[in-house]
C-alpha cells in the first residue's frame, strides 16, 4: 500500500483566504469606484460562496482542496468581470454560481453514495435523448446559426448543457461494462441531435469526449482511428452543408478581410487581448464590451485585456492544473467506472477550455461553446460545476477507500 | 486496470498538449502579430488613449525631422517636397493612408510602451506624457531626390532599400500628398493618392519575375546554361499563342529572337523562352521556387505591412503556366516583394526582412529599440544568385535595360513591362542593384500605364544609382 502524504490543510487554509481576499478588494474596489451599496454586497457576499465551494465542502467529505479553490477562483474570476462590464449579468452570474455549488454537492453526493449505476443510466440513456430532441421539437428559434435552447415561459435552458453529465455517466457505464457497441450508438445519437441543430460545437466536444473516453476504456488504435476519420469525415460534410460553419472557417483563416463585418468580433477580441499588453489596463478600465458576445464566446478575451496576458496564462495554468489534478483522480480510482468517469470530466474540461480559448487567439475556427465556469450562462456554469462534483465525488470515494484499507491494515486484514 | 490506468496516463499528455498547444500558439501570434493588431484602425481604445499624450517625433536617417507635435498639433516636415515624398512612409495619425508609421509605430509614440513606474513619475511631475521618439532609416534626401525624377502625373512607386542589412531608405507611392494640406480634391482623386502602391499594390510583375523563372531554371536543369531554346516569335500554348514584346500580329509584324540560351534569352526578355521553361520546369518547381523567394507567403515584417503576394494555385491551365514563366497571368506581386528579390539576387541569395525603424528612444533619453539586420529567408543558393546577377548585369550593360547604367557603376537589373487588362499602356517596371561594396543598394521602381520598362522605368533608376553613388557610398 502506498503511503501517502498527509495533506496539510494549513497551506490550503491559506489558498481559500487568498482567493477570498482578492475578491473582496477586487469588489471593494468597484463599490468605491461605481459608489454602489450592490457593489458593496458583492464583495461580501462572492468570498462567502467562495467559502462555501472551497472550505465548507471538504468538512462534509474528503474532497480535493486544490481543485475546489482553483474551480472557485475560476468562478468568482467570472462574477467579477461580468459584474464590471455589466452588473445585472454579474448578478445573475452570481446566483448561478450559489447555485451551482449546491448542484456541485449534490453530484458529489450522488457518486459517493450510489453504488448501483445500472437504472439511473438507463435512465439517463433515454432522458437524455429526449431532452436533445426537445429544441428540434419545439420549433424554437435560431440563435447564431444555432437552436440549442429550450424555452418555457420566461426561462430558458440548453439541453446539452445538462446532457453532457448524462454523456459522461452514461458512457462511463456502458464502457466499463465493455458495452462499446452501445455507448457509440449512444454517442452517435446525441451527435446528430446536435448537428440537427447546428449547435457544432457542442457537437465537437461531445465527439472528442467519447473518443477520449473510448481510448482510456479501449486502448485501441484502431477504434481510435476509425472514429477520428469518421469526425474528419463529418467535418468536411458539416462545412459542405452548412453555410454558417463555411463563414465560420473563412473568418478564421483571414478575419481582417471584412474587418467591420463579418471579422468583427474575432478582430476586436484579438484587439482587446494586444491592447491588455503584460499587465492589462486595469480592473475597470477597460473598454471589452465593444466585443460582441464579450460575456459568453470572448469572456477569456476580457479576461486578458483588464488583467494583461500574463494573468491569462495563470488562468490557463489553473486549467491545466484542474485538468491534471482530475486525471490523477482517475488514476487512484478503484473501479474502472469511477476511472472512465473522472478521466472524461477533465477531458471535457481540458477540451472545452481548449476549444473556446482557442477560437478566441484564432488557433482554430470559434464556435459558440463557454469557457467553463467563466462565462456567462447559468445551465453552462451549474454543469461545469457539476462536472467538478462528479470528480470530487471520486475523489472522495479514493479517500473512502484508501482509509478503509488502511483500517484493515491497521486490523491486520489482508490487502489483494 | 492496469491497462486504464496506462492508458489514462497517456491522455494526460494529450490534455496537458492541448493547453501547452494554446500558450505557445497565443505567445507566437501576440509576438509576431501583436503589433499589427494593435496598429490596426479598428483598435479604438488604442485611439481613445491617445489623448492626453504628446505623440513623439518622426526623425529620418539623419535626424531630419519628419513629424513632430507643437502645441498639440502634429506637424511634418518644413519642406514640401520631403513632406511629399515621406507622406506614406509616414502616413498621419487619422490612418488615412493605411499602416504608416504614425499608426503603425503608434505603440512607441503615444508611449503605450512605457512602464509602469514612467507613467508615475510623470503624474506626480504634473507633466503631460510624452511618446517615444522614432528614428527610421528612410532617407528624406533620396526620397525627396527620387520624387523629383518620377514622371509627375504618373501612379507608380519607388522602393530603395540597403540590401545587405534590410534599411529601407525610400518608400513611395505615387501619386502623393502634402499630410499638411489634405484638400477635398486630394481627398477624392480618382488616382487614390492615399494608396501606398510600395507595399499594398498587388499587380502583375511582368519580366522583372523573369529572376524567379531563371532561378528555377538554374537550380533544376543541370544544362541551363547550354541548353539551347528556339524562339519563333510564336509558341502555341492550347488554344493561344504567346508572343514577344513588339509583335502586331494584326499588323504582320513579329519579334523573333531565333536560337539562344538563357543568359541571352534574360537579356533580351524573351517571354517564348520563358513561357517554354515554365512548361519544362511544371508548375509545382517553379511554385517552389517562388514560394522560397516570398510568394504565398504570410509576411509578417516587424516594421511594415506588405501585402502577400500570390502565385496562383488554381486554373492552371498550359496557357497560364506558361504566362507565369513570363510575369503574367494571376501572378500578383507588390514593388516592396520585387525590390526584395532583386536585394536576395544581390545579397548572395539571402533575403533580408525590410526595415524601417532605425531607433525609439523615450522621453526621458532611455533607448526602447535598436535595429538589428534580421535575415527573411534565403530565397535561393549562392551559386543560382551569382549566375543571377551575372545576368542581371548584362541586362543593362548589353539587353533591354541598358538606360539604367551608370558610368564606372556596376549595375544589374531587369525591366518589366506589365500588361494590364484596363490600360492602354503596359506598366513600366524596374527592379536592379548596385554591385559595388560601399554602396549596397537595391530598387525597384514601377511607373503604371507608361509603357515599357527600359525606356520609361530604366532612366529613373540610373538617376537614382546615380544620385546614390554620388552622395551615399
Ligand atoms: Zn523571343
Amino acid at each position: 500500500m502506498k503511503n501517502r502524504k498527509k495533506r496539510r490543510p494549513g497551506s490550503a487554509a491559506a489558498l481559500i483566504s487568498a482567493v477570498m481576499l482578492f475578491f473582496f478588494l477586487a469588489f471593494l474596489l468597484l463599490a468605491i469606484k461605481e459608489m454602489s451599496l450592490q457593489c458593496f454586497m458583492m464583495a461580501l457576499v462572492v468570498p462567502g460562496i467562495i467559502f462555501v465551494g472551497s472550505a465548507g465542502i471538504p468538512k462534509l467529505f474528503p474532497a480535493d482542496r486544490l481543485l475546489l479553490s482553483l474551480t472557485n477562483f475560476l468562478c468568482a474570476l467570472g462574477v467579477l468581470v461580468l459584474y464590471r462590464l455589466s452588473p445585472e449579468r454579474g448578478l445573475a452570474q452570481a446566483v448561478n454560481y450559489g447555485v451551482g455549488v449546491v448542484c456541485m454537492i449534490l453530484c458529489t453526493l450522488l457518486v459517493r453514495y450510489l453504488s448501483d449505476w445500472k437504472l439511473p443510466a438507463a435512465l439517463m440513456l433515454l432522458g437524455s435523448v429526449l431532452l436533445l430532441a426537445l429544441p428540434l421539437l419545439m420549433r424554437a428559434e435560431e440563435r447564431n446559426g444555432a437552436r440549442n435552447w429550450v424555452y418555457i415561459g420566461s426561462y430558458s435552458f440548453q439541453p446539452s448543457e445538462i446532457v453532457k453529465l448524462a454523456l459522461l455517466l452514461c458512457i462511463a457505464y456502458l464502457l466499463s461494462n465493455r458495452k462499446v457497441i452501445v455507448s457509440i450508438a449512444f454517442a452517435g445519437v446525441c451527435l446528430l441531435c446536435l448537428m440537427l441543430q447546428k449547435d457544432l460545437g457542442t457537437a465537437l466536444l461531445y465527439y472528442a469526449v467519447t473518443l477520449v473516453m473510448l481510448y482510456a476504456a479501449t486502448g485501441s488504435h484502431l477504434l481510435i482511428g476509425a472514429g477520428l476519420a469518421g469526425g474528419a469525415g463529418a467535418a468536411v460534410m458539416g462545412y459542405q452543408m452548412f453555410a454558417h460553419v463555411k463563414k465560420r472557417v473563412a473568418i478564421w483563416l483571414n478575419p481582417w478581410a471584412d474587418v467591420e463585418g463579418d471579422g468583427y468580433q474575432l478582430v476586436q477580441g484579438l484587439i482587446a487581448m494586444v491592447n491588455g499588453g503584460a499587465w492589462g489596463v486595469g480592473l475597470g478600465l477597460g473598454n471589452a464590451s465593444v466585443i460582441p458576445y464579450y460575456y459568453n464566446d470572448f469572456i477569456f478575451a476580457v479576461v486578458v485585456h483588464e488583467f494583461g496576458w500574463i494573468f491569462g496564462l495563470i488562468v490557463l495554468a489553473m486549467y491545466a492544473f484542474i485538468v491534471i489534478r482530475g486525471v490523477m483522480i482517475a488514476r487512484r480510482a478503484r473501479t474502472a467506472f469511477h476511472a472512465l468517469l473522472a478521466v472524461g470530466c477533465a477531458a471535457l474540461i481540458a477540451l472545452q477550455t481548449f476549444v473556446i480559448i482557442g477560437g478566441n487567439i484564432k488557433l482554430i475556427p470559434l464556435t459558440g461553446v463557454t469557457l467553463p465556469f467563466i462565462s456567462y450562462g447559468g445551465t453552462s456554469l451549474v454543469s461545469s460545476l457539476c462536472i467538478i462534483g462528479l470528480l470530487q465525488g471520486v475523489a472522495s470515494r479514493n479517500e473512502a477507500d484508501v482509509s478503509e484499507d488502511r483500517e484493515l491494515a491497521m486490523q491486520g486484514g489482508d490487502l489483494k | 486496470m492496469k491497462k486504464l490506468r496506462r492508458n489514462i496516463r497517456a491522455l494526460t499528455f494529450f490534455l496537458c498538449g492541448l493547453f501547452v498547444l494554446l500558450a505557445a500558439y497565443g505567445a507566437y501570434s501576440l509576438s509576431t502579430s501583436g503589433g499589427r493588431w494593435f496598429a490596426s484602425s479598428a483598435n479604438t481604445y488604442a485611439r481613445a488613449r491617445r489623448q492626453g499624450v504628446i505623440a513623439g517625433d518622426i526623425l529620418d536617417k539623419n535626424g531630419v525631422v519628419l513629424a513632430t507635435t507643437r502645441d498639440g498639433e502634429r506637424v511634418y516636415a518644413g519642406d514640401e517636397a520631403v513632406r511629399r515624398a515621406v507622406a506614406h512612409a509616414v502616413g498621419m495619425p487619422s490612418g488615412n493612408v493605411s499602416n504608416g508609421v504614425e499608426t503603425f509605430m503608434a505603440s512607441y509614440l503615444y508611449g503605450f510602451n512605457m512602464s509602469f513606474l514612467e507613467r508615475l513619475s510623470c503624474a506626480v511631475k504634473g507633466e503631460p506624457r510624452q511618446g517615444d521618439a522614432v528614428q527610421l532609416t528612410l532617407d528624406s534626401a533620396i526620397s525627396r531626390y527620387a520624387a523629383s525624377r518620377f514622371p509627375a502625373g504618373k501612379a507608380g512607386a519607388v522602393v530603395v532599400m540597403n540590401y545587405k542589412t534590410g534599411e529601407v531608405l525610400a518608400l513611395q507611392s505615387f501619386p502623393n500628398f502634402d499630410p499638411m494640406n489634405i484638400t477635398a480634391q486630394v481627398r477624392n482623386d480618382p488616382q487614390t493618392p492615399f494608396l501606398n502602391r510600395a507595399t499594398q499594390s498587388l499587380k502583375a510583375p511582368g519580366s522583372t519575375f523573369k529572376i524567379v523563372t531563371a532561378a528555377a531554371a538554374l537550380e533544376n536543369f543541370p544544362d541551363a546554361e547550354t541548353r539551347a531554346y528556339q524562339c519563333t516569335g510564336q509558341l502555341q500554348v492550347g488554344d493561344r499563342v504567346i508572343t514577344d514584346a513588339g509583335t502586331d500580329l494584326a499588323a504582320g509584324q513579329i519579334t523573333r529572337h531565333g536560337q539562344l540560351t538563357l543568359r541571352r534569352a534574360f537579356q533580351v526578355s524573351c517571354n517564348n523562352t520563358f513561357a517554354q521553361i515554365a512548361l519544362n520546369l511544371t508548375d509545382p518547381t517553379l511554385r517552389r521556387t517562388a514560394e522560397n523567394m516570398g510568394f504565398n507567403d504570410n509576411f509578417l515584417f516587424r516594421d511594415l505591412v506588405v501585402e502577400n503576394s500570390s502565385y496562383p494555385t488554381q486554373n492552371r491551365t498550359d496557357r497560364e503556366i506558361a504566362w507565369t514563366g513570363a510575369g503574367q497571368s494571376a501572378l500578383t506581386a507588390t514593388p516592396m516583394h520585387m525590390c526584395l528579390i532583386a536585394s536576395a539576387v544581390a545579397n548572395d541569395g539571402v533575403m533580408m526582412e525590410p526595415a524601417l525603424l532605425q531607433r525609439a528612444t523615450a522621453q526621458n533619453g532611455k533607448t526602447r529599440y535598436v535595429f538589428s539586420p534580421r535575415v527573411y529567408r534565403r530565397a535561393m543558393k549562392a551559386e543560382t544568385a551569382a549566375t543571377l546577377k551575372e545576368y542581371m548585369r548584362s541586362v543593362v550593360t548589353s539587353g533591354t535595360g541598358t538606360q539604367a547604367a551608370v558610368a564606372g557603376a556596376n549595375v544589374c537589373g531587369k525591366t518589366g513591362s506589365a500588361e494590364i487588362d484596363t490600360q492602354e499602356n503596359t506598366n513600366a517596371w524596374f527592379v536592379g542593384f548596385l554591385d559595388e561594396a560601399d554602396a549596397p543598394y537595391a530598387l525597384a521602381i514601377v511607373v503604371e500605364d507608361a509603357g515599357g520598362g527600359g525606356s520609361v522605368a530604366a532612366p529613373i533608376a540610373r538617376d537614382i544609382f546615380n544620385w546614390l553613388l554620388e552622395n551615399d557610398r
